[in-house]
């Protein structure tokens, strides 16, 4: 994900004037706009004013964006201070430690949004990829709690005994899938592939 | 920070977390961020703020709340300076060197309000925008001028 061709590929397209490239980062990183607003705790309105200044930033930005593969960690630390401006000129919001602890802190959690971000959206990726039939077991077994096996087995209209073995199996594929495949290639911070079969 | 996903309640713990995220984002949201494109078709000159009159009172966020008070600002490019004066019914303005055209007052969803500049290069915007707005004057010779945000 450092290098992602697909974020250099949209930018450079959305600099050129391509409103499809624009849109599809925005659907990209919206997410990861929203959760750095949650991380502060901000209003759902806040949490639109602060959207609103972060793509108008990123408008204007655009062009002068050297390092396309640097955007995520543009948009996690653009929302940050969008935030806090908002707190402080809105105080609204208690400013809990911010204030007194400041750049440390910051970056880590600007961070931190960013990889949990690319998770997401490794997992979303690989999840599209799957099987139809894939699709839809893994759908109803990370309901919380999930269906019980005999309802999966009505609605999915499969034997109880094979849920088990498609469950594991559809899990595996989901680990196999190139997304999740570049993820272990990535190193340290991927996982170990294939030690469970 | 390792997402240890060969561990499958963990994988189906990280896939539902995944697959929920996405689902809390309001459409609103995401929609009103591909609406900021359109900011990059304006191709202006910018006009950035020079003076504003609440950096003159020692207290400008009294300033502020008085919408009663009048408030001035200055807007400037290298060949063009805006002038306004924000007073509760509407907004003043002066172009300065003066050119008739047209100025509209642009929100973050779109055109909020236009009007005509005149001969004299002055203009008048009523009644104000009560959000956001930057101001986009296009003279009849040719040039867009946009001004610097400002928050009534």
């Amino acid at each position: 994900m450092r290098d992602d061709p697909t974020v250099v590929d949209l930018v450079t397209r959305a600099r050129d004037g391509e409103k499809n490239a624009w849109d599809e980062l925005v659907e990209r990183y919206a997410p990861l706009v929203f959760s750095v607003c949650r991380r502060y705790r901000l209003a759902p309105p806040d949490i639109d004013d602060v959207g609103q200044s972060v793509w108008l930033r990123l408008v204007e930005h655009l062009p002068g964006l050297r390092e396309p593969a640097a955007l995520p960690g543009w948009i996690a630390t653009t929302t940050q201070r969008e935030c806090f401006r908002l707190i402080r000129s809105t105080s609204r919001v208690e400013p809990v430690d911010l204030a007194e602890s400041p750049d440390v802190p910051e970056q880590a959690i600007a961070e931190e949004e960013v990889l949990r971000h690319e998770r997401r959206t490794i997992l979303r990726t690989a999840f599209a990829e799957l099987s139809r039939r894939c699709q839809l077991l893994l759908a109803l077994l990370i309901q919380d709690p999930p269906p019980p096996y005999d309802e999966i087995s009505r609605r999915l209209q499969v034997p109880i005994g094979s849920i088990g073995p498609n469950r594991a199996r559809c899990l595996t594929k989901l680990r196999q899938t190139p997304a999740l495949a570049l993820l272990a290639a990535d190193g340290p911070d991927g996982f170990d592939q294939g030690t469970r079969g | 920070m390792n997402p240890d996903w060969n561990d499958d309640e963990k994988l189906i713990d990280a896939l539902r977390d995944a697959l929920a995220s996405s689902d809390e984002v309001p459409t609103a949201f995401v929609d009103a961020g591909k609406a900021a494109f359109a900011w990059r078709t304006i191709d202006a000159e910018l006009a950035a703020l020079t003076y504003d009159s609440a950096w003159d009172s020692l207290d400008a966020l009294a300033i502020r709340s008085e919408s009663a008070i009048l408030r001035s600002l200055t807007f400037a490019s290298d060949g063009w300076t805006v002038e306004l004066e924000l007073t509760p019914d509407a907004v003043l303005g002066q172009l300065d060197p003066p050119e008739a055209g047209v100025v509209s007052a642009r929100g973050e969803t779109g055109k909020l309000a236009t009007t005509d500049i005149d001969d004299l290069g002055f203009f008048v915007l009523h009644p104000p925008p009560n959000v956001p707005y930057r101001l986009v004057c296009t003279t009849t010779s040719g040039t867009t001028i946009l001004t610097g945000w400002i928050t009534p």
